[in-house]
């Protein structure tokens, strides 16, 4: 069956809130490959959306246009309209360094810098903001209980941020992410290098800065994508197959495609 | 429907369907049996019921079991969480069907101690058959699949009702002409009132057997025609 794609149908019945970011038309291409087909989809504000679907289906492809971040590499374009609160992002004359401090992302991979954790946190403000001692002190602080990694660190911010655990490091990471005050955080498999027990601090984190962030998570993992988001895309060989309400997804599903790949049937 | 990856996941599957086409055909010759040794004075028959009963305990225990170890091993999703969590409701009616029938088997011995005209358990005989059509329905249909046949199965319980509030006219009636009646027909009345409960089992398995394969919920009325809580037999 023809996915559905128009933006109207694309956002989720129960979901009547602002959208934040919505994808109008969007092709991707890696060189002369077309990895995203014509995606039009709309995220809502303050809430958690997931994308899932098999690998190589184009649901990283898709978080890595809302930062742009594609931009590092060659041969790759995308066309089509990304609108951040109506603007569109993907025009030429987007400031990339603005657009990543509203739209920040956290990887697959712990990537603490080498520095002390402190540091991890008040280099990345630095960057975009001139403040006293005393309120990055306090910038710092805010991030890393945002990240409800505080009580674990407050004692040692002067150690290595590698010396952390890896579920210590990707809440660095979010922290690092937090400190900046963007409006959109994207996960691009956040918790999969991590034990049960991160993954369940990771996923009450979310579950808390969705109040005043908006987030997106690529995961492979379902029950994830069942546990902490409020809407559910599936994707299959860069096409946006289904979009609904993450209990529709996991529930009822529409289409046989996303009904297969969620119950193990696929291929 | 294609299969899973893992072939293990639909063994566990299939095995949760067969405990409950079993269960329900178990459902059904107990039903079957016990208005047979009613209508009879069959006390053998009624042994068999009571001890069959035992036999669908152990399924559904067994069925709870395989459910709650395939939820844990296997996480389920869509299609397949409707079918684990729709066959333990299933099975909760399923066993509730075999209790009621149960119930019926062992009034057979007090029915029978007494002399009962053969005309007072007659149409209990026809409210009997409805039963067993819509017990045995029920179980065929969600086997076969069909969402529209099972919708209309679940309105059929009308009928059960409208022939329940006939037969407690008719029993009351007799009690009225003839205190002798009264023990024979207070029996009975128990009995048509576990038919007409059996009649609201085999809805409810037809609204999660509707939803196992749809996804969607029948809607929540239905015609309902009991009236023998408010009205008095004519006298």
């Amino acid at each position: 069956m023809k996915p559905m794609l128009s933006t109207e149908l694309n956002t989720p019945e129960a979901v009547v809130d602002k959208a934040k970011i919505e994808v109008k038309n969007l092709n991707f291409y890696y060189g002369q490959s077309k990895a995203l087909k014509d995606i039009s989809l709309s995220l809502p504000e303050r809430s958690v959306t997931a994308f899932i679907g098999p690998s190589g289906c184009g649901k990283s492809t898709l978080l890595r246009v809302f930062n742009r971040i594609y931009e590092l590499y060659p041969k790759q374009s995308a066309e089509g309209q990304v609108l951040l609160d109506g603007h569109n992002i993907l025009d030429r004359s987007q400031d990339l360094n603005l657009l990543r401090t509203k739209i920040g992302m956290v990887f697959q991979k712990p990537t603490p810098f080498p520095m002390s954790i402190y540091e991890n946190i008040a280099f990345g403000v630095r960057l975009y903001e001139k403040i006293s001692k005393s309120e990055m002190d306090g910038r710092v602080e805010q991030a890393l209980k945002r990240a409800a990694l505080w009580t674990e660190v407050k004692d040692k911010l002067n150690a290595s941020g590698l010396s952390l655990s890896g579920g210590q490091q990707q809440r660095l990471c979010i922290a690092r992410t937090v400190a900046v005050k963007p409006e959109v955080i994207l996960l691009d498999e956040p918790a999969s290098a991590l034990d049960p027990l991160s993954t369940a601090k990771i996923e009450e984190l979310i579950d808390e800065l969705q109040a005043d962030y908006t987030i997106v998570i690529v995961t492979h993992n379902m029950q994830q994508a069942a546990r902490v988001s409020r809407q559910t895309a599936f994707m299959y060989l860069g096409e946006l197959v289904e979009f609904d309400r993450t209990e529709k997804i996991f529930t009822s599903p529409r289409e046989k495609r996303t009904q297969d790949y969620i119950t193990g049937r696929f291929g | 429907m294609a299969e899973h990856t893992v072939a293990a996941f639909d063994e566990d599957l299939g095995q949760i369907s067969r405990l409950i086409s079993d269960m329900g055909d178990l459902a059904g010759t107990m039903v079957g049996g016990a208005t047979k040794a009613l209508l009879n004075s069959d006390n053998a028959l009624a042994q068999r019921v009571v001890s069959d009963d035992a036999i669908m305990d152990a399924r559904q225990r067994e069925l709870d079991d395989r459910a709650i170890t395939l939820i844990a091993k296997r996480q389920p999703m869509a299609d397949d969480l409707r079918h684990v969590v729709g066959s333990i409701r299933m099975a909760g009616d399923l066993e509730r069907i075999g209790d009621l029938a149960k119930n019926i088997a062992k009034r057979v011995g007090s029915v029978g101690l007494t002399a009962t005209p053969r005309d007072l358990s007659h149409s209990i005989d026809s409210m009997a058959q409805l039963v067993l059509i819509q017990v045995q329905g029920v179980v065929e249909e969600y086997a076969a699949g069909d969402a529209a046949a099972l919708a209309k199965l679940r309105n059929d319980d009308e009928r059960i009702d409208v022939k329940y509030t006939s037969v407690f006219r008719e029993l009351l009636t007799y009690m009225m002409e003839d205190p002798r009646n009264i023990t024979a027909c207070t029996h009975l009345l128990f009995c048509a009132k576990n038919l007409e409960r059996i009649g609201d089992h085999v809805t409810n398995i037809a609204e999660n057997a509707y939803y196992v394969l749809t996804g969607t919920q029948l809607p929540a009325n239905r015609p309902k025609q009991d009236e023998t809580a408010m009205s008095a037999p004519a006298a």
